[in-house]
């Protein structure tokens, strides 16, 4: 699916605007600044069992989500970076 | 957090950051919920939330996910989900809070006793303690509506007054569409007309946040919300005045992004510290 870069901006002397008005050093449409401007793929849908995975844990030991979860209820969020 | 913990409920934050990037910022932040590294976005892209919007070769930035949060039922069904166009927005950790607790706001279980005819007094608030940039939080506008009376939901009928919320503009404030709950079919006895409305505690939000244009030195901003609360309350006879209140909500504002799930900032100088080293290890390894 071909999405749309959204490239809305507006040089001010703090940086680049978006249509929000969220300002920052990139100019949106680039590096970290791609953001979609219209339907995007958002992964499993409401309803749908959210998957099973394997990734590190913040000590590098394997973990398995499954495994961890268990029975409880969970909030999952995917950001970009704790670096960035 | 505590709420969450409270809760039973089990939170997770996922990045492409290695581990010890993650360590950093679970130190900087005093974070108690699980940090999970996938330093090669097998994780991302099994979702199927790879941004693909960025080049290939663009490092570090290439691996990243389509921010977003899901949360689950105990038995891990997705019961919500929270995307973004824009992706410095992220939901703030009320709504998370209170779509995984499915926290009642349907309003014809909630109503409170009372026959006398009292004037209405909406109650006007920002969900959270204060607005960060990016970070989601909600204008509410709450009603408690007598038993035996309602207020009208939009559309309205002819000449009645549906309730209703706005929110002036502001250079500052990005504001998303306003969110009404579920109505109930009511019927007067009397005619057998049938009209959408809503009842006991009738809650309107707005979903807010401030953009960048807060951020001043000492941090210590606050910023003043104006709008209009609209409505009309009845009973099965006879309708009350319409109401169109002007109100003023005043909010602290912070420009800093301290880790949303958490009320408190910790000593974000280690990240500062080894920022660098990380950011260098992450293009390095993709390159």
């Amino acid at each position: 699916m071909a999405i749309e870069i959204e490239t809305r901006a507006e040089q001010t002397d703090k940086g680049w605007r978006d249509a929000d008005g969220f300002v920052g050093p990139v100019r949106p449409g680039n590096g970290p600044r791609t953001d979609p401007r219209s339907e995007f793929p958002t992964g499993p849908e409401v309803g749908a069992v959210l998957p099973n995975f394997q990734c590190l844990d913040v000590e590098a030991e394997p973990f398995d989500f499954y495994a961890h979860r268990g029975a409880s209820r969970a909030v999952v969020v995917f950001f970009r970076s704790a670096v960035w | 957090m505590h709420d969450f913990n409270a809760a039973g409920i089990q939170v997770y934050a996922l990045s492409y950051d290695e581990p010890e990037a993650l360590r950093d910022f679970r130190e900087a932040y005093d974070i108690s919920y699980t940090l999970l590294s996938d330093p090669d976005s097998a994780v991302i892209r099994q979702y199927g939330i790879l941004n693909t919007l960025i080049a290939k070769d663009d490092h570090p930035w290439v691996g990243i996910p389509f921010p977003g949060t899901y949360v689950t039922d105990a038995s891990g069904r997705v019961t919500a989900k929270f995307f973004e166009n824009n992706l410095v927005l992220r939901a703030g950790p009320e709504q998370i809070l209170r779509a995984v607790t499915g926290e009642d706001t349907d309003p014809s279980r909630t109503q409170p006793p009372g026959t006398e005819r009292k004037e209405l007094t909406p109650n006007i608030f920002v969900d959270g303690p204060r607005l960060a940039v990016g970070v989601l939080r909600e204008l509410v506008v709450r009603f408690e509506v007598p038993a035996g009376r309602h207020l009208y939901a939009a559309p309205a009928p002819a000449g009645m007054l549906a309730v209703d919320l706005t929110l002036d503009d502001h250079p500052k404030v990005v504001a998303k569409a306003l969110q009404r709950p579920a109505s109930h079919t009511h019927t007067l006895p009397a005619t057998a007309e049938h009209f959408e409305v809503h009842s006991g505690r009738v809650e309107l939000r707005i979903p807010i946040t401030v953009n960048g244009t807060v951020v001043s030195d000492e941090g210590n901003d606050e910023l003043t919300l104006s709008g209009t609360v609209s409505w009309q309350v009845c009973d099965d006879q006879v309708c009350d005045v319409p109401q169109q209140q002007p109100f003023e909500v005043t909010v602290p504002v912070t420009g800093v992004v301290a880790s949303d799930l958490q009320a408190r900032p910790g000593q974000s100088d280690i990240r500062a510290r080894n920022a660098l080293r990380h950011f260098k290890k992450m293009t390095s390894r993709r390159l």
